[in-house]
């Protein structure tokens, strides 16, 4: 929440936007120095998205802009105007899981869950580009989401498995 | 959270230029934020205002002309990565940016935006180096060219005046029969060392040759009196020159021994690298062209 961390300073200006955040429109006014992380957190309300180095390292915060992978703590929101969010929240069809997160559970791929959203985002977002990975496409493309846990076998398993249930 | 600026949203080069003129320090070129939002939020630069140039029209192509590829200061990092005319014309450029970053700094972040940050620890430039590319640059006195050797002034410095922005980077083609490679490696997330070769043999010699180094200096830049001297020299001969080029690469690159390794060892790995990158072009496996 911005709440939590108090604006210390004044905002010069703000801007309209309309952003379709899982199929949604939202349509608000916000700062143009807000970042997306925190407009879908506080604003939107959908915290699944995880706040977590702030330098484009870990991935905690990975959602999907127009189907691309991106860091919603560096990415400035005003960006996202007119644009398509995807967020971990829109995974999910109502109760149905998407299969990645099924295949998540399935495997265990996570221990802690805070890099998950990230992850999933990240898989979601290279099964798009590329239906068929390799162990080391994923490893490539998964170099920017870091697992403190140590899942990555565990992710990658999950990622092969779904790969493999849509080819079938 | 940033500290608060204004956004301008020029739609011309001249406007943008005039923007950044009248606002001097006030403003940063905001191109895809990926370096710059990082920046303000460790309060390194407290920019009152961020002239975003994404929108101006013709910034964001990728074309061939005449052989020559012309690149848009715009363009991400995830698209030169991906586009064909890339990956066929320049395919050391293509290797290079698979590595920027991760797949998220290469969605946002630009080409523009990462040569005129100048960072030593960046990819692109030691690839453009050995395509012999040049930088397109908009000015209220309208446009000038320079060869990115010049551009490239040093760690976090480029030749950009007051109310100049990079536009278009411009890329001739290697001649028949050359070809190039790019070869990294890292320790943490931005490269140790990179380096880049181009090169054109004829019966089993050197015929030229053109080499690159990023990383280990305070900027990337090619590496012209080795490239001298292994005109002419067979393969073995050159590899041989290129691992014995330790001496040369110090006082060239001046290295500085940080957390990434000691001065000692980023000239040996770059000795290394060069020497591999010298072989995989002349086998071709940095690609044709």
């Amino acid at each position: 929440m911005i709440d939590e961390l108090e604006r210390g300073v004044k905002t010069l200006e703000t801007t309209s936007v309309t952003i379709t955040v899982n199929g949604t429109p939202w349509k608000g006014e916000i700062p143009v120095e807000d970042v997306l992380l925190d407009v879908l957190r506080s604003r939107v309300g959908l915290t699944g998205t995880k706040r977590g180095c702030e330098s484009e390292v870990c991935g905690a915060c990975t959602v999907l802009v127009d189907g691309a992978p991106i860091s919603s703590c560096s990415y400035l929101a005003f960006e996202a105007d007119g644009k398509a969010v995807t967020t971990v929240e829109g995974l999910a069809d109502g109760d149905v899981l998407d299969p990645l997160q099924d295949a998540f559970i399935r495997n265990v791929a996570a221990q802690c869950g805070y890099c998950t959203p990230g992850q999933l985002m990240a898989a979601k977002a290279l099964l798009e580009d590329n239906p068929s990975p390799t162990y080391d496409e994923i490893a490539h493309w998964l170099t920017g989401n870091i697992c403190r846990c140590g899942c990555y076998p565990a992710i990658a398993t999950s990622i092969l498995e779904v790969a493999a249930e849509k080819r079938a | 959270m940033l500290s608060p600026f204004r956004v301008l949203h020029p739609t011309t080069i001249e406007e943008a230029s005039s923007e950044l003129a009248r606002l001097g320090d006030q403003a940063v070129i905001y191109a895809g934020g990926a370096e710059l939002v990082l920046l303000i939020r460790n309060g390194l630069i407290q920019p009152d205002y961020l002239v975003n140039i994404k929108r101006i029209p013709g910034l964001d192509g990728i074309s061939s002309n005449n052989g020559e590829v012309r690149i848009g200061t715009a363009v991400t990092h995830r698209r030169l990565e991906t586009d064909p005319v890339i990956h066929a014309r320049l395919p050391a450029l293509a290797e290079a940016e698979s590595h920027v970053g991760n797949i998220r700094v290469r969605s946002q972040g630009t080409l523009g935006g990462n040569l005129c940050f100048a960072d030593p620890h960046a990819d692109p430039g030691t690839a453009l180096l050995v395509y012999d590319a040049s930088v397109e640059i908009g000015g209220a006195n309208g446009g000038r060219q320079l060869p990115l050797a010049e551009f490239l002034v040093g760690t976090y410095e480029t030749a950009l005046q007051p109310g100049e922005l990079l536009t278009e980077v411009r890329v001739p083609p290697l001649a028949d029969g050359w070809r190039a490679a790019f070869l990294r490696i890292e320790r943490f997330y931005r490269p140790t060392a990179n380096v880049a070769a181009a090169l054109s043999v004829r019966e089993g010699k050197v015929d030229a040759v053109r080499l690159a180094v990023g990383c280990v200096g305070p900027k990337a830049m090619r590496l012209t009196e080795l490239e001298g001297q292994l005109h002419g020299a067979s393969l073995q001969e050159a590899d041989r020159m290129l691992r014995d080029s330790k001496p040369y690469l110090t006082e060239k690159l001046e290295p500085v021994s940080d957390l990434l390794g000691s001065a000692g060892y980023k000239i040996t790995i770059t000795s290394v690298l060069l020497a591999r990158a010298l072989e995989q072009a002349a086998q071709g496996n940095g690609g044709a062209h």
